[in-house]
């Protein structure tokens, strides 16, 4: 207990401890958003001609489109003139060759996050594609994988090492016309990662990317998209955090998963962004599309996510069930406090027949914050058998936060099993009293009580991620309860 | 919008060429007025509106409906076979209008008043309106431009009534595409407690709409078993909104069993602005053919210590469509809610379809809240135990589908009722077939 207990205390300055500013000159565009603005975030990287006409063609869809407004999230209107669509680390060579040649004022970076960089990432046994705000800086373990056969790479350089694949893969799960920030994230994403894994192959490794919006007023729009062929498999690891600054952070990313035939992905996300200071001043903005397609028969797509950070999160893992037998899972922990909202929670679409899907989400709110599940299971008329299970609970800390459930289930075919089920509740004096009553402090049992609620879904990240998220859930709800 | 416009013209129209009650009256005509800009603003909801992303009103709206009838006789005996109930207070609306020759109501209950809307208005001048909002639903603000008959119910104080009263409201067919607007109000003083039920049956199956708003009022430690059975035509739109303010101590116990109707809604709303107070929720939709049904309910939480239940089932065949969203709001402070909520669905046949979201917003932490719903078939293990037994396919069928269906009967406390309506469900549900 008392080795928790400093290990929780390590975690909890009250203030952000991730909400540093790194000081590196930074190559910007100026603020604003124009086709010329594309035409040069597209030169810049010296994208092919066909990526250009793609990315014109989601920014001139995008002019054609209103911001969303039904999630159960307010905030005031984002100038989207005001935002500079582009800005990445100053390169003093052309680029590093070794880990020696990056900027140590970027390492420092990441081992104040403890990012398992150097040594110890291959003591971790993670390879990490780090993205700084938007240009990768270091690829670790690319040898090693590239002996697979598994490219693992950052956007940009896929593109113009493996056109083929981005062509025949990019837009494929979200196209630039499916909602508003996915067209906004196809006309001006700066660079992501790309994860391609042959036919047969289990990758070795858990494969990890840390992002990290560094400059002030930068938007940051990655794109990921991994691909995972027959019989293939991978684990994809995503932490996000962002240093403190006042003015909110939009931040609108697309990621696409391909699982075909037997192929297996599982996704994992620790999001630890910014969320605000107390009143509700500044924090990140978190408006993502992710979604999966299982295209092949028998496979397989698992989104585990845990998010702690961001002032706004509008995000919707997703998993279009296209094969025969495939499988869609999402466990969720979300929590929010203070001023945060959270409006979350996944899409099944149940296509192809005898395909199942689980959806485990937790929700816990404190403080003034507002939190939802909002879930879309849709059965297509030849799904035959598919089955769904839902569970998602509420916990709620203090009488001013909110937790709200809203979910879909639309059925189109008589064999399909559907179940939903929600519960709301909060912590009770009796499971407190208990705790106190063996000698821990309310924070502790509040901590321990808290993880007990989230473990069904803690249990399902890698081993490093899981004390990671431990620690965040602690940590988030510092000082919520009295 | 100019297409919206041409749409709402065909009712708004009529408003000045019928005669509807209380024309003489400043404050209806104050309120019919306000209703009529306010139509004229919203219209019919469109599939854009959240509330009605699953159901389109736009075959209703393509339709020209008549609001001038032309009488067709319903014999006594006839009068007697339709109503649920023997023994009963009865109110009959013909058409809608009101038929005081098919009605039992005489030698009422000392404390009972019943009397038709159009003849109470004067009444009900003080809440009528105070339960719905025009502004939320074009149709509300539709059915208070041109309401012209009803119930209204008032219980005295303490008076515990003993006789249910029915609420009969028959369409015969006799005009073609006829518009029925009807209003009810059901009073409960402090500790009074009433038995309603309203039931609407189509006798043909000729189109028509029937677009009924009923307001109830609560009050203190007043209880009230509110039954709804609708049994209309396979051609009629039944749109209905039902909604209740309840103070301390106050319990509305609903039921409300859909078969008929081409396409049916049904918004149920209860306020809950009292401790202590509770309600029930219970639904059944069985539906066959082409059928349409939206059952929207919300609870609202006020206050703290207040308890909701809530259960509707549904059997889906042929390639009807259900809709179930419930919505249960906890607002701040109303601490110590417990509320539950659940919604199953039976799917029978290929292409039927089922949309079901049971919603929930929470803005109170002591509290208690669940809700689920299921979308499933019948249980082979369940099936298999009863051939295993000797019945065969049909009977077996048939057995289980009416067991998951009158399980939403079971917390109708009199036998009397329960039976009746269980009759009514047996004969509506579809035979098992293989």
């Amino acid at each position: 207990m008392a080795e928790q207990k400093q290990q929780i205390e390590e975690f909890v300055p009250s203030e952000y401890s991730a909400g540093f500013v790194t000081d590196i000159e930074a190559d910007s565009l100026p603020p604003g958003l124009s086709e010329d603005v594309v035409r040069q975030i597209s030169a810049i990287k010296g994208e092919p001609e066909f990526l250009l006409e793609w990315r014109l063609k989601a920014y001139r869809h995008w002019l054609t489109l209103e911001t969303p407004k039904w999630a159960h999230v307010h905030y005031p209107e984002i100038d989207y003139q005001d935002i500079s669509y582009y800005s990445a680390p100053k390169k003093k060579t052309d680029g590093p060759k070794s880990l020696d040649e990056v900027d140590p004022e970027l390492l420092r970076t990441y081992e104040k996050l403890g990012v398992p960089l150097e040594e110890r990432a291959r003591l971790a046994g993670v390879a990490v594609d780090a993205v700084f705000d938007s240009v990768s800086v270091a690829n670790t373990f690319q040898d090693k994988l590239a002996e697979e056969g598994i490219l693992f790479m950052p956007f940009s350089k896929a593109v113009k090492q493996h056109p083929e694949l981005i062509k025949k893969y990019l837009g494929s799960v979200v196209p630039y016309r499916d909602n508003f920030y996915a067209a906004l994230n196809s006309a001006v994403f700066s660079d992501g990662s790309f994860v391609f894994i042959p036919k047969g192959v289990r990758c070795p490794m858990e494969l990890s990317t840390y992002f990290r919006i560094n400059a002030a007023n930068t938007g940051q729009f990655e794109r990921t998209l991994i691909i995972a062929e027959d019989d293939a498999y991978v684990s994809y690891l995503e932490g996000c955090t962002a240093p403190m600054r006042d003015e909110n952070q939009l931040h609108a990313a697309v990621v696409e998963l391909v699982a075909l035939d037997r192929a297996e992905i599982k996704y994992s996300t620790v999001q630890n962004w910014y969320p605000g200071d107390e009143n509700g001043k500044g924090g990140i903005y978190n408006f993502v599309t992710k979604r999966a397609a299982c295209r092949g028969v028998s496979s397989k797509v698992s989104w585990t996510q845990v998010e702690t950070g961001s002032a706004i999160t509008w995000k919707y893992p997703s998993v279009i069930l296209q094969g025969d037998n495939s499988i869609g899972e999402f466990y969720s922990v979300a929590v929010t406090n203070n001023m945060q909202q959270a409006d979350t929670g996944t899409k099944m679409i149940h296509l192809g027949k005898n395909t199942s899907s689980t959806v485990i989400s937790k929700g816990i709110s404190a403080g003034r914050s507002e939190n939802a599940y909002r879930g879309l299971i849709r059965v297509g008329p030849n799904a035959e058998n598919a089955r769904n299970y839902t569970e998602c609970d509420s916990l709620l800390m203090g009488d001013t936060c909110g937790a709200h459930t809203f979910p879909y289930i639309e059925v189109k075919n008589p064999t399909a099993q559907i179940e939903h089920e929600a519960s709301t509740s909060k912590i009770s004096e009796d499971q407190l009293f208990y705790c106190k009553q063996r000698g821990m402090d309310t924070e502790d049992a509040v901590s321990m009580i808290v993880n007990g609620f989230c473990k069904e879904v803690i249990r399902q990240l890698p081993m490093e991620f899981a004390v990671e998220a431990q620690n965040l859930l602690g940590l988030s709800l510092e000082g919520s309860v009295g | 919008m100019k297409q919206l416009t041409e749409l709402t013209t065909s009712f708004t129209s009529v408003a000045d060429s019928i005669d509807l009650p209380g024309q003489d009256l400043s404050w209806i005509q104050e309120i019919r007025q306000q209703a009529l800009a306010q139509f004229n603003q919203s219209g019919f909801p469109s599939k854009k509106v959240e509330d009605w992303k699953y159901t389109s009103l736009w075959e209703l709206t393509q339709l020209q409906f008549s609001h001038l009838v032309e009488p067709v006789e319903v014999s006594e005996q006839h009068c007697e076979q339709l109503a649920l109930l023997e023994d009963a207070y009865r109110v009959v609306i013909v058409d809608g209008v009101f038929s005081a020759d098919l009605s039992k109501l005489t030698s009422l209950q000392e404390g009972l008043t019943v009397g038709p809307f159009s003849q109470s208005l004067e009444r009900i001048q003080q809440q009528l309106g105070k339960q719905v909002s025009i502004e939320k639903e074009g149709l509300t603000a539709l059915n208070t431009l041109l309401m012209k008959e009803g119930v209204m119910v008032h219980i005295a104080e303490d008076k515990i009534i003993d006789k249910p009263i029915e609420l009969l409201v028959i369409n015969t067919g006799g005009t073609d595409n006829l518009a029925t607007h009807l209003r009810n109000m059901i009073v409960l003083d402090d500790n009074a407690e009433a038995t309603v039920i309203e039931h609407y049956v189509g006798l043909t199956d000729t189109s028509c709409l029937t677009n009924v708003v009923s307001e109830v009022i609560l009050a203190e430690k007043a209880e009230l078993f509110h039954y709804k059975l609708q049994q209309e035509s396979d051609n009629a739109f039944h749109i209905a909104t039902l909604a209740a303010k309840q103070a301390t101590g106050s319990q509305w116990h609903t039921n409300n069993i859909n078969l008929g109707a081409k396409l049916a809604r049904n918004d149920i709303h209860s306020q809950l602005f009292g401790e202590q107070s509770h309600t029930t929720m219970d639904g059944l939709y069985i539906l066959d053919n082409e059928q349409h049904i939206d059952n929207h309910t919300r609870i609202d939480h006020f206050v703290p210590n207040t308890t909701s239940n809530e259960l509707y089932k549904g059997v889906l065949n042929g390639s009807s469509h259900a809709v179930f969203n419930g919505k249960v709001m906890v607002h701040k402070d109303a601490q110590k809610t417990d509320s539950n909520q659940y919604n199953h669905n039976l799917l029978l046949s290929r292409n039927c379809e089922i949309d079901t979201k049971p919603e929930m917003e929470i803005y109170a932490d002591d509290v208690k809240c669940g809700h689920g719903s299921t979308v499933g078939q019948i249980d082979m293990d369940q099936l298999f135990f009863l051939r295993a037994r000797g019945l065969d396919e049909v009977t077996a069928r048939s057995l289980l589908t009416h067991a998951f269906a009158v399980e939403v009967l079971e917390r109708i406390p009199s036998e009397h009722i329960r039976k009746a309506l269980s009759n009514v469900i047996e004969q509506r549900l579809p035979r098992g077939k293989k």
